[in-house]
Parts: C-alpha cells; sequence; structure tokens
C-alpha cells in the first residue's frame, strides 16, 4: 500500500466565515518565501526618506503688529499658548499662538527697546527697557470683561539702562541686567541688593536663573564671561572669560548643571558648570553669530537663531547637522524659543515678525489616527535602521540652504581650512614637540576666575 | 596565647565563603541533575560586548544581539501555527514503489477539493504554452496557431479567450492576473484581463519567451535576433537590450530569488544575464547541441539549476561551482521540458511521458549517467509536450501538448503554507488593488540585480588594492604612483632592479656604492661597457617596468649562461666536479 496525500487548501478556512468578517490571512516566515526582502526594505527606508523631505513644511504662520525689530520673546510657565514679544520700537505684544492673533497689545510700553521680558506670578509681565524703567504689566482681564488699561501696575526706576530680566522660578523675586546684576523684590520698589564679580567693569548683556537650583543666577556680560552667582551668599562665584563674548544663554530644564551658551563666533557651547574648563559641546553650523538660543522643555533639543538669517534646531550632544530653517523673508533672527509643548519654535526677527515654526519639519499637525501613526513609527525606524545608506543618509541629512547662506558656510570652511594647514605647517617647522596641537574643546575658554 | 590561636586556626571570619567545590552534597547530585531538555537555552546566548568602551555602542549593540535572538526564535515558533500539512506519497514496504501508483489511484486517494487538480483538456491549436500567476490560482495558456485563454483555475471561470490568427510562441502573466503579455510573431503584446490589446511592443521583435521579474517590475524577452530586452513595465520604458551574439534563442527562465535571469542557446551554451551587465554574469558550455529548457530550483534559493539540450541530456548543476554537473542523465525520447516545483521535485517531460524526480537523489553527486530515482510517471501521448509547469501552493503539474493540456497530481510537490502578504490564492479585490499599488512602491530599481541579493545593506568589501606605501598611511590605488600600482597589482618588474643591484655590485672597486665617489676617468671609462651587447641594449631599451614575457625569457636565458659559465670557472678552478655524462642525460630537461 502506498500512503498518498495531496495538499487541499480548503477555501472555508482562508474564507471570511460571516460576510463582513476580515479576510483571515496567513503567514509563513521562510526567508525563501519572501525573496528581495532586503531590497525592498531598502527601498521602503528611501521611501520613507524622501517622502519625510517632501513633507518637510515647518513654517506654520507668522504673527505681525511689531514695527519695529522683535528683540525678545518669552513664553509664559505652565501655559501652552500664551507668549510676550518686546519690540525695538518699546511696544510689547502678548500673543495667543494657537489662534494667532494678540491678547494684548502694549504700545509704546517703554521709551527705545524692550529689551527684556518675563512673566511673573498670576498673569503678570514683567519689562525692562533702555530708559532705566523696568515696568509690572497685568495681563488678567478685568471684572467688566475689557483687559485692563495702558498703565502698568508698578514702575520700578533703575539707574541705568537695562539688558536682560528674568524671574525667580518661584519666589516674587526678579534679577536685572545692566552693569551690574541687581536683584529686586516685587513689592519693593528699590533693588534688594547688587552683585558684581569683583574685578569686572563690564556690562550684563543677559542673564537666568537656573530652573531647579533656583537661587543659582548664570550671566553673561560684554567682557566675553560668563558668570554665576548665588544670590543666597550674595556674591558671584565663578566665572569663565572666553574668545569671543556670548550672546545669549540658557539653562536645561532636564540636567540643571547644563547651560547653553551662543556665542558670537557662530558656535554654540553647552557647559557643565561644575566643569567650566572646556565646554561639554561644541555645535558648529551657523555661518554668522547666534544670537538668541533656547531649550525644548524635554531637554533633549534646542533652537537657536543666527545673525545669518537661519534658525536651526539641535539635538542635544550632537554638535553639527542640525535642522535648519530659513525663509525668503526672515531677516536677522534676534530670538528664538520653544513652545512648552516642544512642538513649536517661535522666533521674533529683524523684519518685525513673529514666527512659528514645527519643531520637527515633516511632522502632521491634526489628529493622526493609529494606522498613520503606526506607519510614521515604522518609516522612522526604517530610516533609522538605514540611515547608514549613501542614497537614505544622503536624502535624510541634506538641506537646502539659501546661497548666501550656503557661500559664506563655504568661505568659512576654506578659512578654518587655511588656518588648520597653516598651524600644521608651523608646527613642523618648529622644534619637534614644542608646539602641540590643542584640542578643539579646549581652545575656547580663556579663563576660569572665582 | 594568641599565637596558639593562630596555630590552631580557631580564629576564622564566619561569614567566609566555604569553596563550592568541597559542598559534598552538591558534588554528589550534580552529575545526576540536569535542566530538562525544553528548558535547555536552545541557542547560544547573545554576545556580550564587553570589549567595547563607548557605553552608548555596547549597549546598543548589545540590545540588536538580544532582538535578533528573540527574532529567531519567535520564527521558530511561528512555524508551529501553520495551518497545512506537507502533501507526499509513501511506500510502506520495500518492494513497493511510487511510481508505479498511476494518476487515477492518486485521485482517488486525494481528498474531493485536491481531485480537481487532475484535469484533461482537449484543446485545438497545436502545442500550448501555460502560466500560472505568483499565488496558483490564474492560469494562462497559448497555443502555437493563436488561442489564447486566461482563467481562474479554482473556480474555473474564464477570463478571456482570444484567436489571435497568428503564432503565439509564449504568455506570461505581468504582476497580477489583470494583465498578460504574449509573445506574438512579430512583436510582444499585453492585454488586460479583459483581453483588450493595451500595447504592441514594438521594440521586442520576433520573440521567442517572455519572463517577467515581479519585484522588479520588468518583462523580459528573448527572440530570433538573439538580443534579451528589459521592458520597465511600472513606466513603460526599454529599459536594456542586450545582444547576446549566441543567435536564436528559444530558452529563457528567471532565478525567482536572484531575478537573474538564465539562457540557453543554439551552441550549448547558457548564460545568466542581469540588466546592469552588458556581457553574461556567467557563460558555461552546458550541452553539446542546442539547449532546450533550463530551470531554477526554488526550493533552494536558486543553488541547482537543471538543463535539458536537444539530444535528450538532462543536468543537474550545483550554481555556486560551475565545474561540471552534479549529475547528469539522457531521457529517452528527445527534448526535455523541466520545471522544479517549490519543494524541490524536478519534473521532466520528454517525449510522450513525463516523470518527477523528487529532491535529495537529484541534487546528489552520482557519477554514472543514470536517471536518478523515479518519483512517479504518467504517460501523455500527445506530442510534443512543450510546457510543464508547477502551480504554486497546490500538488498540481500542468503540461502543455499538442493536444492541449493535461495537469496532473504530484503529492509533495507543492509549498502548503502561503504568505497573505507575497501571494493569496484567496485573496479579493481589495487585497489586490493594496497589493499592486505596494508592489509598485516597493519597487526594486533594475540596477540592484545581482548573483547575490544579499549585498543590498551589507558592508562593502575593503578594497584589496589599496597599499600602505608608508607605514602609517593607506593610500588609495587611484592616488598611487605608476610603479607603486604595478607592485601592488604584482606587475612590476623587480628583477631587473635587482640586475642592476648585482651588475654594480661586481664591478667592485672602492666608492662605488653612491656614483659620486667614482672619478671622472673611471666613469668614462666604465660609461659604455658591457652594455653595447645587442641583448643587453633590448633588454635597457625594454625597461617599462612591466613583466614582459620575451624580456623574461631572455633574462632567464642570460640567467643561465652566466650559471654554465660560473660552473665552468669552477670547474676549470678544480673547484667542482665536473658532472660524468650518463646514458640518461637525454630525457634530462634543459
Amino acid at each position: 500500500m502506498v500512503k498518498i496525500s495531496v495538499l487541499q487548501h480548503a477555501p472555508s478556512t482562508h474564507l471570511p466565515s460571516r460576510p463582513g468578517d476580515p479576510v483571515p490571512t496567513s503567514r509563513n516566515l521562510d526567508p525563501l518565501m519572501h525573496p528581495f526582502s532586503r531590497a525592498r526594505e531598502r527601498t521602503r527606508a528611501l521611501n520613507a526618506a524622501k517622502m519625510d523631505r517632501l513633507f518637510a513644511k515647518p513654517f506654520v504662520g507668522s504673527m505681525e503688529g511689531h514695527i519695529d525689530a522683535v528683540e525678545v520673546l518669552c513664553k509664559k510657565p505652565g501655559s501652552l499658548n500664551t507668549v510676550a514679544s518686546g519690540s525695538w520700537d518699546g511696544g510689547i505684544i502678548v500673543h495667543d499662538i494657537a489662534q494667532r492673533r494678540p491678547l494684548r497689545q502694549l504700545q509704546g510700553a517703554h521709551k527705545g527697546k524692550v529689551s527684556g521680558l518675563c512673566f511673573a506670578e498670576g498673569d503678570r509681565l514683567l519689562s525692562c527697557g533702555v530708559d532705566s524703567n523696568i515696568k509690572l504689566w497685568n495681563l488678567a482681564a478685568d471684572g467688566d470683561g475689557s483687559t485692563s488699561s495702558e498703565t502698568p501696575l508698578n514702575i520700578f526706576p533703575g539707574k541705568s539702562p537695562f539688558n536682560s530680566i528674568d524671574h525667580h522660578r518661584s519666589g516674587p523675586i526678579f534679577a536685572t541686567a545692566s552693569n551690574t546684576v541687581q536683584i529686586w523684590d516685587e513689592t519693593k520698589s528699590a533693588a534688594v541688593s547688587n552683585i558684581t564679580f569683583p574685578t569686572s567693569t563690564e556690562t550684563i548683556t543677559a542673564l537666568r536663573f537656573n530652573l531647579s537650583e533656583t537661587s543659582v543666577l548664570g550671566s553673561i556680560g560684554s567682557d566675553r564671561t560668563f558668570t554665576l552667582y548665588d544670590i543666597r551668599t550674595g556674591k558671584a562665584e565663578r566665572r569663565v572669560v572666553m574668545q569671543m563674548r556670548s550672546n545669549s544663554l540658557a539653562w536645561s530644564p532636564t540636567f540643571p548643571t547644563t547651560v547653553l551658551l551662543a556665542s558670537e563666533d557662530h558656535n554654540l557651547y553647552t557647559f557643565d558648570v561644575r566643569q567650566l574648563s572646556a565646554p561639554s559641546q561644541i555645535y558648529k553650523a551657523h555661518v554668522a553669530a547666534v544670537m538668541s538660543c533656547d531649550w525644548s522643555p524635554t531637554g533633549l533639543e534646542f533652537v537657536s537663531g543666527g545673525w545669518d538669517r537661519t534658525v536651526r534646531i539641535w539635538k542635544e550632544g550632537h554638535g553639527h547637522g542640525p535642522e535648519v530653517y530659513h525663509t525668503k523673508r526672515m531677516q536677522r533672527v534676534s530670538s528664538s524659543i520653544f513652545t512648552n509643548d516642544a512642538r513649536f519654535v517661535l522666533t521674533g526677527s529683524d523684519d518685525g515678525n513673529v514666527r512659528i515654526w514645527k519643531a520637527k519639519a515633516s511632522e502632521k499637525l491634526g489628529i493622526v489616527t493609529a494606522r498613520e501613526r503606526a506607519a510614521i513609527e515604522y518609516r522612522d525606524s526604517l530610516k533609522d535602521r538605514w540611515k547608514w545608506d549613501s542614497e537614505v543618509g544622503k536624502i535624510s541629512r541634506s538641506r537646502h540652504l539659501p546661497k548666501p547662506v550656503y557661500q559664506a558656510g563655504k568661505l568659512k570652511n576654506t578659512m578654518l581650512d587655511a588656518r588648520r594647514v597653516k598651524e600644521e605647517r608651523r608646527r613642523k617647522h618648529t622644534r619637534a614637540g614644542e608646539n602641540k596641537p590643542k584640542a578643539e574643546r579646549k581652545k575656547y575658554v580663556l579663563a576660569e576666575q572665582s | 596565647m594568641d599565637s596558639l590561636f593562630a596555630r590552631a586556626d580557631a580564629i576564622r571570619p564566619v561569614h567566609k565563603k566555604r569553596n563550592p567545590s568541597s559542598d559534598r552534597t552538591l558534588s554528589s547530585i550534580a552529575p545526576h541533575t540536569a535542566l530538562p531538555k525544553s528548558l535547555r537555552p536552545s541557542s547560544p546566548s547573545p554576545p556580550t560586548h564587553k570589549h567595547i568602551k563607548n557605553l552608548n555602542l555596547r549597549s546598543q549593540l548589545t540590545r540588536q544581539a538580544h532582538h535578533a535572538a528573540r527574532t529567531k526564535s519567535l520564527i521558530h515558533d511561528a512555524e508551529l501555527l501553520f495551518k497545512e500539512d506537507n502533501g507526499g506519497m509513501h511506500v510502506e514496504s520495500q518492494m513497493e514503489r511510487t511510481w508505479r501508483v498511476g494518476q487515477r489511484d492518486i485521485a482517488q486517494g486525494a481528498g474531493e477539493e485536491a481531485a480537481k487538480g487532475r484535469q484533461e483538456w482537449i484543446l485545438d491549436g497545436g502545442p500550448y504554452r501555460t502560466r500560472y500567476t505568483r499565488n496558483g490560482r490564474h492560469l494562462a495558456i497559448a497555443g502555437k496557431a493563436g488561442h489564447v485563454a486566461t482563467f481562474d483555475c479554482k473556480t474555473g471561470t474564464l477570463h478571456t479567450e482570444l484567436q489571435l490568427q497568428e503564432t503565439c510562441r509564449d504568455i506570461t502573466f505581468l504582476h497580477d492576473q489583470s494583465h498578460f503579455a504574449v509573445a506574438q510573431k512579430k512583436y510582444v503584446f499585453i492585454y488586460d484581463r479583459d483581453g483588450v490589446e493595451l500595447h504592441r511592443l514594438k521594440s521586442h521583435v520576433e520573440p521567442t519567451r517572455l519572463e517577467f521579474l515581479p519585484y522588479h517590475w520588468l518583462l523580459a524577452s528573448v527572440g530570433n535576433a538573439g538580443y534579451l530586452k528589459y521592458q520597465d513595465t511600472s513606466t513603460g520604458q526599454l529599459l536594456v537590450e542586450h545582444r547576446t551574439k549566441l543567435g536564436p534563442c528559444t530558452t529563457l527562465t528567471q532565478n525567482a530569488h536572484t531575478a537573474v535571469l538564465y539562457l540557453g542557446h543554439q551552441n550549448g551554451t547558457l548564460s545568466l544575464w542581469t540588466p546592469n551587465l552588458p556581457q553574461p554574469a556567467v557563460q558555461l558550455l552546458a550541452h553539446l547541441g542546442p539547449v532546450v529548457s533550463v530551470s531554477v530550483d526554488p526550493s533552494t534559493g536558486g543553488r541547482y539549476m537543471a538543463s535539458a539540450g536537444a539530444d535528450g541530456s538532462v543536468k543537474v548543476w550545483d550554481c555556486r561551482n560551475w565545474k561540471g554537473s552534479v549529475r547528469e542523465w539522457s531521457a529517452r525520447g528527445g527534448k526535455a521540458q523541466l520545471e522544479w516545483s517549490a519543494k524541490g521535485c524536478l519534473a521532466v517531460a520528454t517525449g510522450g511521458t513525463v516523470n518527477a524526480y523528487n529532491s535529495p537523489a537529484i541534487k546528489s553527486t552520482f557519477a554514472a549517467h543514470v536517471p536518478p530515482p523515479l518519483f512517479l510517471t504518467h504517460p501523455i501521448p500527445h506530442r510534443p509536450l512543450t510546457s510543464v509547469r508547477f502551480c504554486p501552493f497546490t500538488d498540481v503539474l500542468t503540461v502543455g501538448h499538442e493536444r492541449g493540456l493535461s495537469s496532473l497530481l504530484v503529492p509533495g510537490s507543492g509549498e502548503p503554507n502561503f504568505d497573505s502578504s507575497e501571494a493569496d490564492p484567496f485573496e479579493r479585490k481589495t487585497a489586490r488593488r493594496e497589493r499592486e499599488v505596494k508592489g509598485l512602491l516597493d519597487k526594486i530599481q533594475p540596477d540592484m540585480i545581482s548573483l547575490d541579493p544579499e549585498f543590498v545593506g551589507s558592508l562593502a568589501p575593503p578594497t584589496k588594492l589599496t597599499t600602505a606605501v608608508h607605514d602609517t598611511v593607506d593610500i588609495p590605488f587611484a592616488r598611487l604612483p605608476r610603479l607603486e600600482r604595478l607592485r601592488v597589482q604584482g606587475l612590476a618588474d623587480e628583477t631587473e632592479v635587482a640586475e642592476d643591484g648585482r651588475g654594480r655590485g661586481d664591478d667592485g672597486g672602492a666608492g662605488d656604492d653612491n656614483g659620486k665617489k667614482q672619478s671622472r676617468e673611471e666613469r668614462e671609462k666604465r660609461k659604455m661597457r658591457g652594455k653595447g651587447k645587442s641583448m643587453k641594449r633590448y633588454l635597457r631599451k625594454q625597461r617599462k617596468n612591466v613583466i614582459d614575457p620575451t624580456a623574461v625569457a631572455i633574462r632567464t636565458k642570460l640567467e643561465k649562461q652566466k650559471e654554465e659559465k660560473r660552473v665552468a670557472k669552477a670547474i676549470e678552478k678544480g673547484e667542482v666536479e665536473p658532472r660524468k655524462p650518463s646514458a640518461l642525460d637525454r630525457f634530462r630537461r634543459s
């Protein structure tokens, strides 16, 4: 006897049992059943990278209203949509970024430019200007529904023009930067204390309170310095002198010891304040001075705006290849912030507009279904897996730059290269061991003082 | 007192660990206990990358290794979920033979659904060629006299039937049953499911065979002019045409796992083609006389190939190593048509019979030229048998012949478990549409076709032609000076340099290591010495730094003469005994 069995597929097992049921699927994971699986996956990765660039439309909208350049932007803690901007014309506008309309317009809040803005407890706004005044504004609507008048709640007169202001995280204290650092109490009309580094004669250009160690204050000055203060001791603790001056600073929201400096020498630096002898990372891509910087609330990313009319979004710890945003009409970017949900970036520029950008250029705004979400995640993982492939990597890395920025970058590279070659030749013609190459990170800090 | 304690070793910390090997209980049990087999780790644990210093990289690699190991085990688990079992025929005693079982018995023994696979179609219009879709659901047939039909072979519904009134040599489905291409008398034509002529591909002149590469969306044809042409069916452009230079060709098949095309030619040559090479990737002389049929084994991913010659010989080749066939035999009845099934069963149709051979026997090396043990045989009286096709995912073999088609049951030849994402015999309209779009999105570029499909995504092999000229830097081959390049390639003429060096050494005299020290008279005296001889002059003129066979031959000749002179001189001086001539000298190689 020969045992015979012939393969047969019962249609009942492969067809839906009732109309409307999903069609049953069967799987066979034998690699022979899936020819070219790798090549097909690569094609999918390539398509994913292309689609990512295809849908990269980061510009969301712009908010007008200022007559002159926007100097300063600040977000309201605990609010996703309230942002205040101050301009060179002395006006302040409080924006609702969800609806893209102004909540309050304070024309002529200061004489000359508004140099600093910060929110205080209870829907109040502090502003300082070059007219040597600090003004406290009430933003809350009055009982009759209309917004309160254009007169400030309080005016704190100072002796010299102010450059920056920042509020304490929890207490009713704020600090201003002029030729000294002054600590103010909201209830008192004069400064509580003045702090300076003993030997300094510089102008303080910006200052920020640390977000977790709330009595620690960092400032940058015109003397190329970054200084740390403690308001409990009322003293300047430590100071670093760098090659070139910084234009902006921001404390990391998740790593309390990390501070980010936006420098005039086209670079950004993160410092660990426990170790100030060298920056922990240098971020190089701008081709002109970096004017502003701000951390994402996740602490994994930060945004910077530069004199080169570009906005760049960096990943913490990745010193090159940031995301670049630019438009034809955007001028020098003087202020840039991340919103509190880490999804948007706001920039204020010389053309008087506040622009809203997506933090992820190709992110879809609006409702994303679960299936769509799964597809997006699959595409992301494909891109990550195939990023070493030359074509896929090239597509996801390359960014279009405006011609002047591109040319400036090329010129900068040429100059740096020439400098490096000259250095090498000089080293070659000096006695061996006399002129050692310096690590890149050690080049930027001139002195550490305490 | 303390010393006494110390000597007695009484002061001993209590918590000190005891030597585990001294644990008597444990050592007594240990040889008799072990983890049950089911609980033992089946594969060795994934590697820990302890030697890598970078913690980020190390954790990433470890994660990847764990992921890979888990995937492997999950794939193994997934096999438990297979719904269908293999078919097969098994004999119960030594004396029985499977080939004695006829088709009627098999059809009786098979289930009701499977028995429907055994059919005979009597059709007019000459020998038929057939082709299944990838899911095995639809069948296209083309008769030589112009009868073309496509139909659903599960339900038996006819999609279209055409009487084209001209010679049709081959037919193939495109990506699915909605389009098919026919190789007609003059050109290739593409029809849709309803038989509407969509395209006339005028660049494919007098085609004889067609193949469609589904993952690359390429329609390949070869014709009487001997041109292999690739047409991209998604963009419509003629991708490339290769001139085979081997005359009319009537044998074309594809390797489904590499998308390489196999051509058999009139002079017995077999050639493998990819679109990106203007010459065959592999060319071998397979048969004496024309090659009439080639088939690639899908069960091993294209490792084995079978070819048949017009003289009736059938050869099985191992495609990793083209040196001679694994097995060869001659089939009775002349030209054989071949086809491998998904499970590695080889069908050979010659004369008036179809024979099926099973896998391990045909792939094992066997020196004698005798047919392998037969698995199944079936006579078909309508000669010639012009095509054999296994139906995917069933045990059905369809033979096209002079009087129509016959489909046979070959138990155990089909892959029982299909994958719905690749090819589903039960797929419906929406699934077909979705698969069409997905297939277009995942279309692989034709320049990715190569003999080894796994090169995609693997690391580029280190280039062999770089060299460390200095100890530290590797300079790319292209930027090396010419002499270095020759040295790397093994073409540099090193002998010349050595000879020159020796020549200088022979001159002797004080301080001629570097030419500066020689006095002027000496230099003039030596200037032409020994260089005027025609042979030496030839060698000097030939100094191209490249090994030249004539120059080498002359140089060896000179060496030999020099050696002979040296020996003669030595004999003269009495340092060496002269060799006595012997009778065996006539056999010496000079």
